[in-house]
């Protein structure tokens, strides 16, 4: 593999004079980027503290940083680094790390290497190739061979006629990139278009760092705007945001797993040959953090068996109902007192009695989540839709804005909380100003509009860019004052209070560059997403990707013949991709989009070492699982797979 | 990381030339500069004359083998083109030039350099690689980079009000310089000898 190590000790003599006058010194080395990624330590530290202590001088103590240009995590690791009675530091890195630590220290920093020169080997993925990024590209009259680059003497109007055989007169090692661009240009039969080319004058004012600097300063910006990391994937939300929302035909036949939540599944009550009706429960909650199951359709059990899980892959009892299409509702479904005049506890169980569970995808009961047993300032109403493609949360807004404000002042009573805050990425401006609107004359309500980012709907990144809070570790957002809960669950609240309706359906969309007619749907949990994609035309052709939920975090769906679940907020058919693993080349990218500032790529390499203490040490079980960092790598690498053996094998050690 | 600007329309429009063409986005470093939504609306210009015989977007074409992964798929719609518009810094153009080595592939980028690309965030601060670290006596502010004529012994003179003379928006490196040994109690570093520059190319540099 190509090392592009960045820097090079400084030399001996150079060393010693510039430690003449020095003491009391700590050492800061790099672990350098863009190279082979081995866990062996960098000599050069070793090497710097041998001359200095040759000369006499005191080392208060050296330490070994990842990407040392990485100024906030930099400046964490170095706040409880630096001993006592330290009177200088000594960094060994390329310029940018010396210069980060120089901005961070409190003490005078010195540099104990140079950087090393590596003109024009740009690009993510290592290799050989080079651009100069000179600004004004000639590889189109080229035949796509750099002429900046591979021409010693970066002529653009034709060789300097120095040749020999082929090769450079600066460099007889090298061809002539001339003669490479003639051959090419012959090949390609491009020679005239090349000949009435006019004559080329670089124009070396291109590169002018004032947009440069103002460019970098608006991304850095962007990339720490409310929590640090995150990537911005494209959005896609074209396919479906513009189609209004549409009540699914009633499904023939609904699958209710047992399992749509996170805790124990729920234990059938009903048995083959039982007649149920719309909202009748049919399961049971079977502990504390656990939720009933209700019938989404009237009809006859024909089934109470283990049928395919979309998100567990693997068989999960669930209770298969024939529908008669009448959709008689059943004697239990009926009105409650307004929220004003519930208690709190009336209220929970309403709600836990509904079947209520967090309906962003993870499908955390939402009554354990209305008893915090803390003080709770703030109810987060997640309304981001930070995943690429869905739109039915952005529906939700739009349809159904009062039963929101409804249920968010139910919750904003049964916790106690002083305000409830409704957050909504940017890229919905419509539902922004229609909630703006409606929180008019709300007091305690408030709509936050947060510049589109992804993981925003992540629990903790959403409080931390809301409240500026961070969660503990291992902690829960009721430690730091808030209870979040996303919007669809909200409206769910709504109509079990006011309707005394159970979770029996949600908002989905159908969408994706591969399915005939997107569209958003009120679906009916049970309901097949095989009858969901047949009703949106099918896909367009077999070479598709089919996920449950998101891009980021959905599942990926080999069998169709899976119902659709109360977090279950989208079907996307979308294009394949063919990736392969390469070794990881340590461009810290993983580091620099984590939200949850955790060091990914050790994770992958330790998960092949099957050093699971490892990986419990570098705080894996913080990790969220938001993809990210597979996002982002460069050498195609299953982080998030590797995480989460590591996670299972850690909770398996314990 | 690159920073990459699009090239004018005209421009992009005479190297297609009204023939057909295949286009290629590479949006890997995208978090840093791909100009995604202009190079989006000008494909779905170009796509109305029915002359686009396909649009794939992926990530870091500059790693070979997971560029011919993904080309795979769509060699039958590269074939049918006549030129291949790739939306990416250099080091991707010239990428897949070598891999479709018949076809024309033209670049509808102009790349840029992104201060710090070495490292492995934008910074506000940059380095020149210039293979004798200055750092040492200015305080850990690089002159080479934060100075407009990259000084190493002391400013030009031409400062007015603590701003350069060639870039009014930017302050004097060397009073920041100063003002960095003077809060350190480090001015005595400004009594070094004259440094004097080697300009030495990277293979020198490399083999001191």
């Amino acid at each position: 593999m190509e090392n592009y190590t960045k820097y090079k000790l400084k030399g001996n003599d150079e060393l010693v004079s510039l430690l003449a006058d020095k003491d009391k010194v700590f050492v800061i080395a790099c672990n350098k980027c863009f190279k082979e990624f081995e866990t062996i330590d960098e000599p050069d530290c070793g090497e710097f503290e041998k001359i200095a202590a040759e000369q006499g001088k005191t080392i208060t103590g050296s330490a070994k940083v990842d990407f040392l240009c990485n100024k906030t995590q930099t400046e964490k690791k170095l706040q409880d680094m630096i001993p006592e009675g330290t009177e200088q530091i000594f960094v060994i890195s390329c310029g940018l790390g010396i210069q980060t630590v120089a901005d961070i220290a409190k003490v005078p920093v010195y540099a104990a290497s140079n950087s090393l020169n590596y003109t024009g080997h740009h690009g993510m993925a290592l290799t050989k190739k080079s651009c100069d990024a000179c600004a004004q590209c000639y590889l189109n009259i080229t035949g796509g061979v750099c002429p900046i680059v591979d021409c010693s003497k970066s002529l653009i109007n034709g060789q300097c006629g120095g040749a020999k055989n082929g090769k450079c007169e600066v460099d007889p090692d090298k061809d002539c990139a001339w003669e490479k661009i003639n051959k090419k240009l012959e090949k390609q039969g491009r020679t005239e278009e090349f000949l009435n080319q006019p004559v080329q004058v670089r124009d070396y004012s291109k590169v002018n760092f004032k947009v440069v600097n103002d460019y970098v300063k608006s991304i850095r910006e962007e990339r720490f705007a409310g929590y640090y990391g995150g990537v911005h994937p494209t959005e896609n939300k074209e396919f479906s945001e513009h189609i209004s929302l549409e009540r699914f035909p009633e499904p023939k036949v609904a699958v209710i797993s047992m399992s749509q939540h996170l805790g124990a599944p729920a234990n059938p009550i009903v048995q083959v040959g039982d007649t149920v009706k719309v909202g009748q429960k049919i399961g049971e909650a079977a502990g504390f953090i656990s939720a009933p199951v209700h019938s989404s359709v009237s009809g006859t059990v024909i089934a109470v068996e283990p049928r395919m899980h979309a998100t567990r892959g693997s068989e999960v009892m669930a209770v298969v109902i024939e529908s008669d299409g009448k959709n008689t509702l059943h004697e239990s479904v009926k009105p409650n007192k307004g929220y004003e005049d519930l208690t709190p506890d009336e209220i929970i169980e309403i709600v836990r009695e509904a079947g209520i569970v967090g309906m962003g995808g993870a499908g955390f009961p939402t009554s354990v989540k209305l008893k915090p047993n803390k003080p709770i300032e703030a109810i987060l109403l997640n309304g981001c839709e930070c995943e690429p493609y869905l739109t039915a949360d952005h529906k939700v807004f739009m349809e159904f804005a009062d039963d929101i404000i409804y249920g968010l002042k139910a919750m904003i009573k049964t916790v106690d909380a002083e305000k409830g805050i409704i957050v909504i990425e940017d890229n919905k401006p419509d539902a922004v100003a229609l909630m703006e609107a409606k929180i008019a004359d709300c007091d305690n309500i408030e709509v936050v509009t947060a510049k589109t980012k992804y993981p925003q709907g992540a629990e903790k990144m959403l409080i931390k860019r809301v409240m500026g809070r961070q969660v503990p570790r291992g902690g829960l957002p009721a430690d730091v004052g808030v209870v979040v809960s996303n919007i669809s669950t909200v409206k769910a609240i709504s109509d079990a209070i006011q309707k005394g309706m159970p979770l029996i359906e949600r908002v989905a969309s159908v969408t994706g560059e591969k399915i005939k007619n997107p569209g958003n749907y009120i679906v009916k949990i049970g309901t097949s997403v095989k009858e969901l994609i047949d009703y949106c035309g099918g896909v367009t052709d077999d070479d598709v990707l089919i996920k449950m939920g998101g891009p980021m975090m959905g599942f990926v769906l080999s069998d169709l013949n899976v119902p659709m679940m109360k977090g279950s907020n989208g079907i996307i058919a979308i294009n394949t991709d063919q990736t392969q693993e390469v070794a990881c080349i340590k461009c810290g990218r993983c580091v620099d989009v984590c939200p949850m500032e955790l060091t990914p790529l050790y994770f992958a390499k330790l998960a092949d070492e099957k050093d699971w203490v490892g990986m419990r040490d570098r705080n894996v079980l913080d990790c969220v699982e938001c993809r990210c960092c597979d996002y982002i790598c460069s050498s195609k690498i299953p982080i998030v797979s590797k995480i989460k053996a590591g996670k299972n094998a850690i909770r398996e050690m314990k | 990381m690159l920073i990459t600007q699009l090239k004018s329309k005209e421009t992009i429009v005479s190297l297609v030339d009204g023939k057909k063409v295949f286009i290629i986005n590479c949006q890997g470093c995208k978090e840093v500069h791909f100009p995604e939504k202009e190079a989006a609306e000008f494909q779905k210009e170009l796509a109305e004359d029915g002359n686009v015989t396909g649009i794939i977007t992926t990530d870091y074409i500059c790693n070979p083998e997971n560029m011919k992964l993904r080309l795979e798929k769509h060699m039958s719609a590269i074939e049918a083109a006549d030129v291949v518009l790739v939306f990416s810094c250099g080091v991707g153009v010239q990428t897949i030039a070598e891999y479709l080595e018949d076809k024309k592939v033209c670049a509808a980028c102009d790349t840029y350099p992104l201060p710090g690309f070495q490292g492995v965030t934008p910074l506000e601060y940059d380095c020149d690689q210039c293979g004798e670290c200055y750092l040492n006596i200015t305080g850990g502010i690089c002159p080479i980079t934060a100075c407009s004529k990259s000084l190493v012994n002391g400013p030009c003179g031409g400062t007015k009000n603590g701003k350069c003379e060639v870039d009014g928006d930017m302050e004097c490196g060397w009073e920041r310089i100063y003002r960095r040994l003077a809060q350190l109690g480090r001015q005595d570093a400004l009594k070094c000898p004259v440094q004097i520059r080697n300009f030495a190319t990277d293979d020198e540099v490399k083999n001191l």
